[in-house]
């Protein structure tokens, strides 16, 4: 075996070397920092210690904060459902007509309706217009006869659904206002462009104004009334009538009036609902003058 | 003297090695920790942040909390029995008290393992490293999130106490069947609080959370005892208890609580219910989001239908000579439905919430057997113009399908009686005038009625739908009856009335509308008829065993005795029940004969309506004004024989018995 020029030449010089202070101090220092480290768990609280200091600048990530993050989401959630019911809630309440009513909710959006407000909207429509949307009668059952505890909207695709539930949330009437209902509801107290004699179902049933109204007046005054049930609309249209025509069929106890209006040369027919009994005692008295 | 000194040589060099290497070693530790430190969760302060997530209530239809969704009973460790302490601190990590987070000498035995046996990945987890795995990482199972978590666990014990720690742990750990944390855990395995547990149960508790399914006791009773006595043994090694205090624990068999199935603890009905609730709202809401459900649930009912299927069962086990440990036994399920609003009032998926959760009563789809003949009979009336006084034949009947054999079915006694009137074919639920029936009529017809009255599984457009083959669910039955009980009138089944955010912001308010999708006289006649199958038919048991208050409703027996059902209703409650075997097997008693809707599923019905309907006035169905009473003879449909008493019809306006015309 080659002696290499750095390998000791006696066993003195082995020992020496092998049991140097520095081998010495490296050896305790490696012994104490193992026997330390078990005794004291040192190592564990450093560790632990810096990263307490970096606690505040990580993330929020795992199932703890995941959890925290789910009830906010489910805050948020719910917090804008109760806000959409709210604005449902604020234009329903905002909605001065039955079209705008509709128009505030859109499809499955629902709101409370109070009764004073329904009453309201009810009482703007003309008479013959609200009986279509409810019979007057049944309307003060339903709002006066305390069987009514809340009026519920719904809004639906093509118009809205108006609910009248009792205490135990049993729908005890309802109302579907179609979006061709609101066109009609719209539109029912405008007047029509033309002439009677162009509506098929006056046809023959179309009488001077001067002889209509002189025959009205034939009428004992409580039948008037019953006639005209909402003057307030032929008062309301300008211009004069020229002629009354008398509609060919009885709808739910009413006959449609069609008073053709005269105004800036052009003629427009307004219809309004009389009382059939009352339509057909004037009637026999129009005959009779025709005759 | 050479040889000695290249051993000294060797061992300093091996030394010096190992010391450069263990220095490498920590610095490459500590340049790994800044590396990942970034990256780790931030911990919350203080640890019982855990508990923070708002709780959902359910409330019954009473008032009554029915579950609190997100709940944890957190207890204080004073306030947990020392049995359960220890026998948790032995077996998941009994140098707990000692360490600081990790356990080195176990670290290094799975680091080894992880290291070198290929494919293995050994833990050491000690209890602040389960408890930082279980509050922020996945269970995945890999070396980076274990060091994560190791840091983290350092993290955790450096700002907590032992106790703190011990207490989070013990207060999040999961025990299985819903049961999160010790003290709620304590309450449903045991029906006490955490501090009252003895040896023998805190043992049994402590050995769930390794594995909550395979150790659930409700289910593997003996499974847990097995693990129950390990923990004894790992606290006998520890030195907590003696050996004879092992061995008296180890004797005992420890009392499950009983009463864990009824509506106050997990129920078929609170999951049907949360499941509509996610669909409608999503998890977060439901679970995160600290909601009020005001359900339909009504306790009384519930308790009484869970007592009717255990009881029923319980009988039919004894009739079948089946052992009550046998596993494979005929499962029940129950609904009923409030006829008035659709408020589905009790709901019973199964024998035992906590043995099977499979909800049957609303997930399950069974063949309803003759149970689907009064869907049949409504269309015939309404398409064919006939009446419960029409003639028609019992005899064999060959019915030609296209493509296939010709239908055949036969009656269920495998005889024919010849003519009779339809009240009577529905009453004794004879088969062939069923099938004369359909191929008038056509299968659409009848399938296209049961959807319109609400039976919602798919249903299949042959001839053999009216003899019930198609499968359907037993709400698809009490759904549909509601609808005759109500004389057509349908409203759809529901689980709450009411949802409200934490503030009691409402977010839904059921409204009850009447939908009418049934003649009312033409509903009324079939009413008429199954009050026949309670009064004198295949129902009869119903008034055997003493309920007499006015009834209708329907049997169901599957060909092969799968299935047994009975669906019926007051004028106020529809019930549907049905029994079976969960696999393909007959219901058969120890003599060998089949268990019919009438001897199966009747009992319980009755059971349940004798004591839900007490107290309730009683009414008996309205009947419509364009609906009179005629008797006939049930053989010829005409009048009857002078002396002979005849059968009560309801005909209605228009109809006539025996080809007469009406006066």
């Amino acid at each position: 075996m080659i002696q290499k020029w750095y390998d000791p030449f006696s066993a003195g010089e082995w020992a020496k070397r092998t049991f140097s202070f520095l081998n010495f101090t490296i050896l305790i220092l490696t012994v104490a920092f193992g026997v330390s480290e078990f005794r004291f768990d040192w190592c564990e609280k450093l560790v632990g210690a810096y990263l307490v200091t970096t606690n505040d600048l990580r993330p929020e990530t795992g199932a703890l904060w995941k959890a925290g993050r789910q009830t906010s989401d489910a805050y948020k959630s719910l917090n804008l459902i109760i806000s959409q019911r709210e604005d449902s809630r604020r234009s329903v309440q905002r909605a001065e007509s039955f079209p705008l009513l509709v128009k505030s909710l859109g499809s499955g959006e629902w709101a409370i309706l109070e009764k004073e407000q329904f009453r309201t909207l009810y009482l703007s429509l003309s008479p013959d217009v609200a009986r279509q949307l409810i019979d007057p009668s049944h309307l003060v059952w339903l709002l006066n006869g305390n069987i009514t505890d809340r009026i519920f909207c719904e809004g639906l695709m093509d118009g809205i659904k108006i609910y009248f539930i009792n205490s135990q949330n049993r729908v005890i009437h309802q109302i579907d206002l179609k979006k061709n209902t609101i066109k009609k509801l719209e539109s029912a107290n405008a007047p029509i462009k033309g002439q009677l004699k162009e509506i098929e179902a006056f046809t023959g049933r179309i009488y001077p104004a001067e002889n209509f109204f002189d025959a009205v007046f034939k009428l004992p005054p409580e039948m008037i009334s019953e006639l005209m049930v909402d003057p307030d609309l032929l008062l309301k249209q300008e211009g004069t009538i020229q002629q009354v025509g008398i509609w060919n069929e009885a709808d739910d106890g009413y006959i449609k009036l069609g008073f053709e209006f005269e105004y800036r040369g052009e003629s427009q027919v307004l219809l309004i609902q009389a009382r059939e009994w009352a339509v057909w005692q004037l009637s026999l008295i129009l005959k009779g003058e025709n005759q | 003297m050479k040889f000695i000194l290249r051993v000294i040589s060797l061992v300093r060099l091996t030394f010096f090695i190992c010391l450069v290497v263990g220095a490498l070693g920590i610095l490459g530790g500590i340049l790994l920790i800044f590396h990942v430190a970034g990256d780790l969760p931030k911990l919350p302060s203080p640890l019982s942040r855990i508990i923070e997530t708002p709780q959902s209530l359910i409330y019954a239809s009473s008032g009554q909390v029915l579950m609190s969704m997100g709940e944890r009973k957190v207890v204080p460790l004073a306030m947990v029995s020392k049995n359960f302490i220890n026998a948790i601190v032995a077996t998941e990590d009994h140098k707990f008290f000692e360490h600081h987070g990790i356990n080195k000498l176990r670290t290094l035995k799975g680091l080894y393992v992880t290291l070198f046996s290929a494919g293995r990945v050994q833990g050491a987890s000690t209890i602040t490293q389960q408890l930082a795995k279980n509050l922020f990482f996945s269970f995945e199972q890999s070396w980076q999130r274990k060091f994560k978590e190791m840091l983290v666990a350092l993290q955790i014990e450096s700002v907590n106490t032992k106790e703190q720690i011990l207490s989070a742990y013990i207060n999040q750990i999961y025990f299985g069947a819903g049961a999160q944390g010790i003290e709620k855990a304590s309450q449903i395995f045991f029906g006490k609080s955490a501090l009252e547990l003895n040896l023998g149960e805190a043992s049994l508790l402590a050995g769930l959370p390794k594995s909550p399914t395979n150790y659930n006791p409700f289910r593997h009773y003996d499974r847990a005892l097995k693990r129950r006595d390990i923990v004894l043994g790992r606290m006998e090694t520890v030195g907590f208890i003696s050996h004879s205090e092992a061995q008296d624990a180890a004797a005992t068999r420890p009392q499950l609580y009983s009463g864990r199935g009824d509506a106050g603890s997990g129920s078929y009905f609170i999951d049907a219910l949360v499941k509509d609730l996610v669909q409608t709202y999503g998890e977060d809401v439901v679970f995160h989001g600290g909601i009020r459900v005001y359900s339909t649930l009504d306790t009384r009912l519930q308790s009484f239908a869970q007592k009717a299927v255990k009881n029923g069962l319980g009988k039919m086990d004894t009739l079948m000579g089946l052992d009550p440990k046998e596993k494979d036994r005929p499962q029940g399920a129950l609904i009923a439905i409030d006829t008035g609003s659709g408020a589905i009032k009790a709901m019973v998926g199964g024998r035992d919430y906590h043995t099977s959760e499979f909800n049957r009563a609303v997930d399950s789809r069974r063949q309803a057997g003759s149970g689907f003949k009064p869907f049949l009979y409504y269309t015939a009336f309404q398409k064919l113009g006939l009446n419960p006084g029409s003639v028609m034949t019992d005899q064999p009947v060959s019915i030609p399908i296209a493509g296939t054999k010709d239908w055949e079915p036969q009656n269920f006694e495998k005889r024919f009686s010849g003519n009779m009137i339809l009240k009577r074919a529905l009453t004794w639920s004879v088969n062939s005038i069923a099938a004369q029936l359909v191929a008038m009529t056509g299968p659409e017809a009848v399938t296209a009625l049961a959807r319109a009255c609400g039976v919602n599984s798919p249903l299949e457009n042959v001839y053999s739908v009216a003899l019930g083959t198609s499968l359907v669910s037993p709400l698809d039955m009490a759904e549909g009856f509601s609808v005759f009980a109500n004389l057509g009138i349908k409203h759809k089944p529901f689980l709450f009335w009411r949802v409200e955010d934490a503030f009691g912001r409402v977010l839904f308010e059921r409204i009850v509308q009447n939908q009418k999708v049934l003649d009312p006289a033409l509903a009324f006649q079939v009413v008429d008829m199954m009050k026949a199958v309670v009064d004198t038919g295949s129902g009869r048991t119903i008034r055997r065993l003493g309920f007499k208050r006015p009834a209708a409703g329907k049997t169901g027996t599957t060909d092969s005795f799968n299935d047994a059902w009975f669906t019926g209703f007051t004028p106020s409650l529809c019930v549907s029940v049905w029994t079976g075997f969960d696999k393909k097997r007959k219901l058969k008693d120890n003599r060998g004969v089949g268990i019919t809707g009438g001897r199966g599923a009747t009992p319980i019905w009755t059971d349940f309506m004798s004591n839900a309907m007490k107290g309730e006035p009683e009414r008996d169905f309205v009947i419509p004004n364009n609906i009179r009473f005629e008797k006939v003879d049930p053989v010829t449909g005409c009048a009857p024989k002078v002396g002979e008493a005849g059968v009560s019809v309801a005909l209605k306006t228009g109809q006539t018995i025996c080809g007469e015309v009406e006066k």
